[in-house]
């Protein structure tokens, strides 16, 4: 297996959306189910340090729901993210709505994503798009991944300063 | 990296380095919000919030204007943009998740194997 050709592609090709693309090794059928079953999503939707998966729902039908929710020390929930289906093509395309908010209920951003795969010779290539209401959510969305990943180091920081 | 930007870097630094200001930065990816409504969710006085938003301001990641008696805070996410890459965390955070989910597809396709042999 070459690494280069799974890697992630991320752009930005409009003002509002984010687009990822990688490929897997394997049928797209299992990485549709990887990526929908609640079971298996718990395995891959990694969360933040300090923090656990306390709900995970996952209907893939049209106006099914996908309900996730997050719990940290401090809080229960930490972090709510709820949506629904809004188009399903079983293996190729699958479009959800998409809100998340804070344990206070005060809800951080939405956003529309869309998972499109293709496969071929057992490789899938899955390309999501997510599409925001502005730029200022679209880059306060990028701008988040960030400042989760510093809370990471800080975190870290903390660990390795108190041993 | 940019590294003549460094000056503009240290503000930006400086201005995610306070979990407040991190909050407050999350609140504004929703929209624009004014100062009370930045300092109510952090159980924060008025002038300790508007501080934070000073501090903001000055690493130009926060824009401020005024509307009748209100001051009305926005995003304005190009400092991080311009001083560094700043979609390395966003994508490494998808990667890692990738990279747990080619493990799952591994197991899963090897489950699928033994499945299909037993039979």
């Amino acid at each position: 297996m070459n690494p280069t050709t799974k890697d992630m592609q991320l752009s930005t090709p409009t003002d509002t959306t984010i687009v990822i693309t990688r490929e897997f090794d394997a049928p797209r059928r299992l990485v549709w189910q990887a990526m929908f079953t609640p079971d298996k999503m718990r395995r891959w939707m990694l969360p933040p340090p300090g923090w656990t998966i306390s709900t995970c729902e996952c209907d893939t039908r049209v106006g099914g729901a996908l309900e996730l929710a997050w719990k940290s020390d401090e809080a229960d929930p930490a972090m709510t993210l709820r949506g629904v289906f809004t188009e399903v093509v079983l293996h190729e395309r699958i479009v959800h709505t998409e809100t998340m908010a804070l344990g206070s209920g005060q809800v951080v951003g939405s956003l529309v994503e869309q998972h499109e795969f293709s496969e071929q010779g057992g490789v899938t290539s899955m390309r999501i798009t997510q599409t925001y209401a502005s730029k200022e959510a679209r880059d306060g969305a990028i701008a988040s991944g960030m400042d989760q990943g510093m809370e990471g180091c800080y975190r870290q920081l903390d660990a390795v300063l108190v041993s | 990296m940019v590294l003549d930007a460094s000056p503009r870097l240290d503000l930006v630094f400086h201005a995610l380095a306070h979990p407040a200001r991190r909050a407050i930065i999350r609140q504004l990816s929703g929209g624009e919000r004014n100062l009370s409504e930045l300092a109510a969710p952090l159980s924060m006085t008025f002038p300790a919030a508007t501080k934070h938003v000073r501090v903001l301001e000055e690493a130009r990641l926060v824009r401020r204007r005024v509307a009748g008696r209100e001051h009305l805070c926005r995003l304005h996410a190009a400092p991080l943009k311009d001083a560094m890459q700043w979609t390395e965390q966003f994508r490494r955070n998808w990667e890692v998740r990738f990279e747990a989910l080619d493990s799952l597809l591994d197991e899963m396709k090897a489950e699928e194997q033994s499945r299909s042999r037993r039979r």
